[in-house]
């Protein structure tokens, strides 16, 4: 080993450690938030000059799934549709019985803001992007963010004056307290590291099954509840397990996310213990 | 000038990563192309070399992500630095295996850190799954990564140098 590979290895090593102590005491905030605001605008630009090749990659990846994917979608875009007919009429009979003012409540239309993601979380363990508002447009943390088709995407974990990271519900640290919305079995529905999304805590006597939608549950005062986070994909029972294993597929894909709304009205309440 | 060449394309690289890269997942994960180039140039030029690179590429990769810089740098340094010292063993003698065999060794440590990291600090126990879907196919779809950018590596490198059949 010569002196400068040794001089570099400890300056490295020690720079490492003081960051890391740094980042802990958030020393480095200001410093990840300048340099995401200077930086973001080359990696806007750097990002949607390779979109083109990035796509064409991911559909040579995806190629051999996309052909079943397809007959699935067109399968489950007919079945929408015909769910959506149904709902239009149970929607104007709800409305002139005045049960649609709750959810007016729950979601008033300005409550929500609007907001771009301008970055990544850059490893493959974490599922976490960066959005173009902050605490200084009232982004607080503990807020829940959704998708424009308002399901859920994540929580705002950490805030700036000026962007904000969000936390997926994919990220293997999420875990968000959940209900099947037609047995109402509950559950909690957690990220793994693969990027899923995994119901857990399902007894076994709980009916549960392939189709059914998963919406929040709002216990635990974190996630107001009623809103979607997915629908179920495959439901595993082994007589020997205390649960059911449950896999959620999200109704939008979470990897490409552009644009999310963040709900300003909401604020997670902490239930202290009695 | 050296240093300052080797550090502007460690930060384009990182911001190429951050930016460009994660947008392309294969097998469920994204490649690393910033490790592969980093590896790639360890094996023509040495850890020397590397170095300075890593420290900028750790830096930048980790205020623009939000993984603590610091233990991206760690990351790194860790796995990159035997990746060094096993080059210097000499025990190969073709450049393109070491660098197979390099990348694929620091691609699981690398990995594994930021693995463990997300795990000590609250993230879901499983190491089945962390390693099945996370640590083992980055480190495949990494190597694949080799044969163009160790091409183009090769290709960067002085002609009296890049005519030789082994790394020195």
């Amino acid at each position: 080993m010569t002196a400068r590979t040794l001089a570099w290895t400890s300056f490295i090593a020690i720079a490492a450690l003081l960051m890391m102590a740094a980042s802990g005491l958030t020393l480095l905030d200001p410093v990840e938030s300048g340099t995401l605001s200077v930086t973001s605008p080359v990696q806007d630009v750097m990002s949607d000059t390779t979109r083109p090749v990035a796509d064409w990659i991911n559909n040579i990846a995806d190629a051999g799934a996309l052909s079943d994917e397809n007959k699935e979608l067109r399968a489950e875009n007919e079945q929408l549709r015909s769910e959506l007919a149904r709902a239009r009429e149970a929607a104007i009979e709800a409305e002139q019985i005045g049960e649609l003012e709750a959810v007016r409540q729950q979601f008033p239309a300005d409550d929500f803001r609007l907001a771009s993601v301008i970055a990544r979380d850059t490893s493959n363990v974490r599922s976490l992007v960066a959005i173009d508002v902050g605490s200084g447009d009232g982004v607080r943390e503990g807020m829940i963010v959704v998708t424009e088709g308002r399901s859920l995407v994540g929580t705002v974990t950490k805030t700036f004056d000026d962007y904000a990271w969000v936390m997926l519900i994919t990220d293997p640290k999420s875990a968000v307290s959940a209900m099947v919305q037609e047995s109402r079995a509950e559950g909690v529905v957690a990220g793994d590291y693969g990027g899923d999304l995994v119901m857990e805590f399902v007894g076994q006597g709980a009916v549960v099954k392939t189709g059914d939608f998963v919406i929040t549950s709002g216990l635990g005062g974190g996630y107001p509840p009623g809103i979607l986070i997915g629908r179920i994909s495959n439901v595993q029972k082994t007589e020997q397990d205390l649960f059911q294993s449950v896999h959620v597929d999200h109704l939008a894909s979470l990897s490409d996310l552009e644009r999310v709304l963040v709900l300003m009205s909401f604020e997670p309440k902490e239930i202290e213990r009695p | 000038m050296r240093y300052v060449v080797g550090g502007s394309l460690s930060f384009l690289l990182a911001m190429f990563q951050a930016s460009s890269v994660e947008q392309v997942h294969v097998a469920g994960v994204v490649p690393n192309v910033m490790l592969v180039m980093l590896v790639c140039w360890l094996v023509v030029r040495g850890l020397d070399d590397v170095l300075p690179m890593v420290a900028v590429a750790g830096i930048t990769l980790g205020l623009v992500g939000l993984q603590s810089p610091g233990v991206v740098l760690l990351a790194l340094l860790l796995a990159i630095a035997p990746a060094g010292f096993v080059r210097e063993l000499h025990f190969v003698r073709s450049e393109f295996l070491l660098a197979v065999v390099l990348l694929f060794a620091a691609s699981l440590i690398y990995e594994s850190l930021l693995l463990a990291g997300v795990m000590i600090t609250g993230g879901a126990f499983d190491l089945r799954g962390g390693f099945g879907d996370v640590v083992l196919p980055a480190a495949v779809v990494n190597v694949c990564l080799v044969p163009p950018i160790h091409l183009v590596m090769r290709l960067a490198r002085p002609a009296a140098a890049r005519n030789r059949y082994s790394y020195s």
